[in-house]
This record gives C-alpha cells, sequence and structure tokens, in this order.
C-alpha cells in the first residue's frame, strides 16, 4: 500500500507567518497564565465565580478540552484500530494533538483551583470514591498513552501501535465516561444527576473533536503548503454527521425524560421555555449550531460535498459543543436547589432564587490562554518532530478497495 | 437559683473539664457537670463526651422557637469560627446562615437557621478528590484546611449549600483558638469540635441559650438518656432534605 511509505516530517518554520503566529498564540498563553496567577494571588473573587457558583467558566473549558481530545485520539486510531489507512498520514498530529487538549485541560483544572499550589497532594491523598479522584489517575494515564502511541508511530513498530490504539480508544471511553460522570454522579442537583451524561459526554466529544480536526487538519496542511485530500475531509464530514446525530439522540432523551416528571416542570422550563440566555444558549448554541444546522449543511448533498461547508459546519460544531458544556456546567448551579417544598426561602446565601453568572473577562482570559497555549505547543511539536506527511491523498487502489 | 447563677456555675464545670484536655483535641476523661433535672435541654450547656467512636453528634432546631430578628446563632459562629462576612453576599462566609420560609400557600413566615448537617452519609466526603473532607471518629464531617486544594466539588455536591469558599484573603481572627480562615479553601461548620473537646456545647446552641429562645439542642444521638435523643422521640422533628438518604443530624420541627 503506498500509504504505508508516507514520508514524515518536521516543518521549516522558518517563515515570518510561522513565527508570528507561534509568538501570537505565546502572548495569548502568557495572558492565561498571568489570570490564573491573579486568581491564586487575590482569590476567585475577581472572576464571576460566587459561593453560589462555585464553577464558572475554567471549567467550562476544561470539560471542553477533554471532549475535543477524544475526536483527535479516534481519529489517530482510525488506521491502526479500524483499519482505515487513507487516515494514517494524520495519526501522527492527531494523537499530539490529543495529547496536547488533555494537558490543557487538566491545566484549566488545576490553576482554578484555589490552591493549585497543591498540586503534588492529590497524588499522595486519593479518594477512590471520588470522580475527580478518578478522572485525575485517567487523566495522567491517558496523557501518558498518547506519547508513548507517538513513540511507537516513530518508530514504526506496527504491532505496538496496533496495540496502543486499541488501549487508547479503550481509555479515552473510559476517559470521557469518567468525565460526565462528575456531573452525572451529583443526585443533589436535578440538571446534573443523570445516568445519560457519560455516553452524551463521549458522543459529544466524539462530534466536537472531529469538528476541530478538520478545521486543524484543513489549517494545517493550507500553511504549510502540502496536499490535502478533499475526500478525506469529506469522509470526516460523515463521521461527524453520523456523531451529531447520536448526540441529538441523547440530548433528546434525557431532556424528555426529564421534562416528563412533574417535580422537574421547574428546571426544564428555566433551561428550555424561559427565553433567559441559559434557554437562548441552550437552543441556539447547543441545538442550532451544535447539532441542526451543521447537519443539514452535512447531510444535504449540494453542500455536504463541499470542503468549504463542511469547514463551516465544523466550526459551527465546535462553537456548539462549547455551548453545550455551559449549558452542562452552569445552569445546574443557577437554579436554586428545592430544600423545602411548599415554601418560597430566602437568605443570606443568595438562596431561593436564580443567580446570575456572567462570564468574567479575567475567565475569558484564562480560557483564551490556556487554549491558546495548546495550539502553541502544537506548533512547536511540528517544528521540531517529523509530524507532518509530505502529503494525505487517498490512493486509488486502496481507496478502491476500502470504499 | 436563677437561670443565669445556674449556667455561670455549669460554665465552671466546664472550664473544670476543659482542664484535662492534654493536646490534639485528644480528651483523657470528663464527667457529666450535672445530673438529674439539670440534663434539660436548655440548660445542657456542658458535654458529657463518650468514650472515642461511641458519640454521635446532632442537633434539633425547634422552628416554633426561633424567631425573625435574633442573629444570636450567626454572630456567635462568625466570632467564634473567624467566619469572614465582607459585606458582599457573593462571598460572605456562612458557617450558619438565617434563612426565612415563606410559605407558598400563604400563613406566617417561618424563620431558622441552616447549618452543615454532618449526614452519615456525606456526598461532600465522596466527591474530595484528595480527602480532604473526613468524618471525625463522632461523626463530625470536617475539612483539612491545610490538605484542601480548592476545586470546590464538593459545594457542587452539597444539598444544603453548607459550604463557601474563602474567596478573598481574611484579616478577620476574633478567636485565637481557631485558626484564620485562609483563601483559596472550603470552610464549613464543625459543630465547633474544637469546643466539643472541651466538653463545651457549640457556641451557636450557647448564644441560642443566652438569647432567651432555646430553639437549639445539642448533644448525643447514640445516648437514649441525652436531652436530644428524648425530644426527638418525644416530639415529631424532620431534616431537610432526607429523601436524599443522606441521613443528616441536624432535626427541625415545625417546618
Amino acid at each position: 500500500m503506498a500509504n504505508m511509505k508516507t514520508k514524515f516530517s518536521a516543518i521549516g518554520g522558518n517563515s515570518a507567518g510561522f513565527r508570528l503566529l507561534v509568538v501570537m498564540l505565546g502572548l495569548l498563553s502568557l495572558g492565561g497564565f498571568w489570570s490564573a496567577y491573579m486568581m491564586y494571588l487575590h482569590g476567585h473573587h475577581i472572576t464571576g465565580m460566587t459561593n453560589a457558583i462555585p464553577w464558572g467558566f475554567p471549567i467550562v473549558m476544561a470539560v471542553y478540552l477533554i471532549g475535543l481530545s477524544a475526536g483527535s485520539l479516534v481519529l489517530s486510531a482510525l488506521s491502526s484500530v479500524f483499519g482505515r489507512t487513507e487516515f494514517k498520514p494524520l495519526a501522527r498530529i492527531s494523537a499530539l494533538l490529543a495529547a496536547l487538549l488533555l494537558i490543557g485541560a487538566l491545566m484549566c483544572i488545576i490553576l482554578d483551583w484555589g490552591r493549585p499550589d497543591r498540586i503534588l497532594v492529590p497524588f499522595f491523598s486519593m479518594n477512590p470514591r471520588s470522580m475527580f479522584s478518578l478522572n485525575g489517575m485517567l487523566y495522567s494515564a491517558y496523557i501518558g498513552i498518547c506519547f508513548v502511541y507517538l513513540w511507537a508511530m516513530f518508530n514504526n513498530r506496527e504491532k505496538l501501535v496496533k496495540l496502543l490504539g486499541y488501549t487508547a480508544v479503550f481509555w479515552a471511553v473510559l476517559v470521557h465516561s469518567g468525565t460526565g460522570a462528575i456531573f452525572g454522579f451529583v443526585g443533589a442537583r436535578e440538571l446534573y444527576s443523570s445516568p445519560l451524561l457519560p455516553p452524551s459526554f463521549i458522543a459529544a466529544a466524539l462530534s466536537s473533536g472531529t469538528a476541530l480536526m478538520i478545521m486543524v487538519l484543513y489549517g494545517t496542511f493550507k500553511l504549510t503548503g502540502r496536499a490535502l485530500d478533499d475526500e478525506l475531509i469529506r469522509r470526516l464530514g460523515l463521521y461527524l454527521a453520523a456523531f451529531i446525530v447520536v448526540v441529538a439522540y441523547l440530548v433528546f432523551i434525557e431532556n424528555v425524560t426529564r421534562s416528563y416528571w412533574p417535580g422537574n416542570y421547574a428546571v426544564q422550563k428555566f433551561l428550555l421555555l424561559s427565553g433567559n440566555k441559559y434557554s437562548l444558549i441552550f437552543w441556539i448554541g447547543m441545538i442550532g449550531c451544535g447539532l441542526l444546522f451543521p447537519f443539514v449543511i452535512l447531510a444535504n448533498p449540494a453542500t455536504g460535498k463541499s470542503v468549504k461547508w463542511i469547514l463551516f459546519a465544523s466550526a459551527l460544531v465546535v462553537i456548539g459543543v462549547l455551548a453545550e458544556r455551559y449549558i452542562i456546567v452552569i445552569p445546574g448551579q443557577v437554579m436554586p436547589m428545592e430544600m423545602f417544598p411548599g415554601y418560597h426561602i430566602a437568605g443570606p446565601f443568595q438562596d431561593g432564587r436564580v443567580i446570575d453568572y456572567c462570564i468574567s473577562p479575567m475567565e475569558i482570559l484564562f480560557g483564551a490562554g490556556i487554549l491558546s497555549f495548546v495550539f502553541f505547543l502544537y506548533a512547536l511539536g511540528l517544528k521540531f518532530f517529523e509530524m507532518m506527511p509530505d502529503k494525505a491523498v487517498i490512493d486509488e487502489g486502496t481507496a478502491g478497495e476500502k470504499k | 437559683m436563677s437561670e443565669l447563677d445556674r449556667r455561670s456555675l455549669l460554665k465552671m464545670g466546664a472550664a473544670a473539664i476543659a482542664g484535662t484536655v492534654i493536646g490534639n483535641g485528644i480528651t483523657l476523661y470528663s464527667a457529666s457537670a450535672h445530673a438529674g433535672e439539670e440534663q434539660n435541654a436548655s440548660a445542657d450547656t456542658a458535654l458529657e463526651i463518650p468514650p472515642k467512636g461511641k458519640a454521635r453528634w446532632g442537633m434539633v432546631i425547634d422552628n416554633n422557637k426561633c424567631t425573625a430578628q435574633c442573629t444570636a446563632c450567626t454572630a456567635a459562629c462568625r466570632t467564634e469560627n473567624n467566619v469572614p462576612a465582607f459585606g458582599d453576599e457573593r462571598y460572605d462566609g456562612h458557617w450558619i446562615r438565617k434563612v426565612t420560609l415563606t410559605p407558598e400557600r400563604g400563613g406566617p413566615e417561618k424563620h431558622l437557621p441552616l447549618l452543615c448537617n454532618h449526614c452519615e452519609q456525606p456526598p461532600c466526603q465522596h466527591v474530595c478528590p484528595v480527602a480532604a473532607t473526613f468524618t471525625r471518629h463522632d461523626g463530625i464531617v470536617m475539612i483539612d484546611k491545610h490538605r484542601c486544594i480548592g476545586c470546590r466539588y464538593c459545594m457542587i455536591a452539597c444539598p444544603y449549600k453548607a459550604r463557601t469558599f474563602v474567596f478573598k484573603e481574611t484579616t478577620e481572627w476574633t478567636n485565637r483558638d481557631v485558626p484564620k480562615r485562609s483563601h483559596g479553601v472550603v470552610e464549613k461548620c464543625t459543630f465547633c469540635a474544637h469546643r466539643i473537646d472541651q466538653g463545651k456545647i457549640p457556641a451557636c446552641v450557647e448564644a441560642c441559650d443566652k438569647s432567651g429562645e432555646r430553639a437549639m439542642i445539642f448533644g448525643d444521638l447514640n445516648n437514649p438518656e441525652s436531652a436530644i435523643v428524648k425530644y426527638i422521640r418525644a416530639v415529631a422533628t424532620k431534616g431537610v432534605r432526607e429523601d436524599l438518604g443522606l441521613e443528616p443530624k441536624v432535626f427541625y420541627t415545625g417546618i
């Protein structure tokens, strides 16, 4: 097979454009670290978080980045695990991005702690009943697996690559189930508690991750002047459409189940029908951008074959899933918890009313900074390691067999 | 003997017991400071400490006695535990807070304090990634503030909003027996464990007694002779969100 002999090389990275990109990403990363340092120094009151909303945008970003990482890893495993050899040229960069996105996610979580200086504590005192503690182990191992997987690919250990590919896919399922469980296992909050969160987390991870990879691949190949077969983008577009259907189904079931039970009328009304910013983000961001519009674009034969339209649909999904992560994390805290049925409660802890949460500039700087840091490392990875294939073109012979 | 005299006498008894404490909250031995009719709910200012692991401290709050304007318990807690008040409801620490309940179908308002329920099955402890939240031998749920990383997962898991994050550096240090609150970690009610170890009842209960409302009873739920158990046996009490099955140890009457 021609694809087996794909040549990988490092990009030159000497152009003014590349340097400008790296400097810009670096500066943005510094901005993110500065905001994290300010949060540590002055306390979290400089963010939009309050005692009633203890988890803000950094946690949204963390679960979002974890999700994005999954799509990259699955794309990387398509050739070794699922036998789609036409994706082999993309395996290295996808595995690299999978690892980096998860590093970014971990940084979002840790730098958001009140005491990030206690970074070593979780290693020495664990709580196997805590989803956070378990996920800490799952995430660290996942990053490790990604790097060993990369190493195996660099050294052409075909058998090891296959084994690690399987391990990585299995581990990704664990990682994303575990992340969904952080919220799904919380029994005290109606909008969190759900056994569907782990699977719908995996599904949204696959859709957003695939969408991001479509954009990153297109961008990377364009900027480095290498040939990327349109057919590869189209096939990824098909996967994306399939993932969107699964996400839509799970979101539908979850909300119908919750809406059916009278005890949940208040929260569901708040989330779906109230017309506040949360229901707007739900309908326009999560349903519109994340599911409906991209699906129509991808399923419509007139647009689904066009690379430009697929890129547009991917951008919508990447935004839509960020909205979905926001809807998972925030509204569950904004709604008051029903402690005394039959009574209105008022108290000094903002009791008994819907509490407004606005993402603060500090948190935006934080989130944008960490995301920039991920791509800063990605750009350096392409420069210093033999990540990029000379071209990613479907060989006529193999493509015919596989199709 | 007037109530006041009796109480000061009991206080002296409590101080005597405090003298037997040998560091680190380990109590060697403490005898009942009072007997017979003194073990009356409202006059219970000294505690009988059972052997290690035998006690299960609990609290009853009689909502019929708690009035709107009284803030004795919350003020006492703030002073006793150096709980920060920044004058901003978004960041103020609350170990115990007074809430107002207005019945949806009309009727008189109810006022009651909410605090950590020291659940037998504490979800905050279950979710803590570093096991900084733990249950003491006598059932008190506590936070090791030197181990807490400030991830705030416990605040998400607690159905009572009993936990607050220290959002800013605090300067208040009203009681030198209790550490100053340090920013970046989660804090909550300890049932005044440091006082219990000295044979004293929690500051909020003491303040409630002093205010004359006597709406709170504190005692050992494992001791069938304690005032709190006698009260629970005689009067219908209710925990908040008992449906969650967390077995809270703060009981309310009149809600």
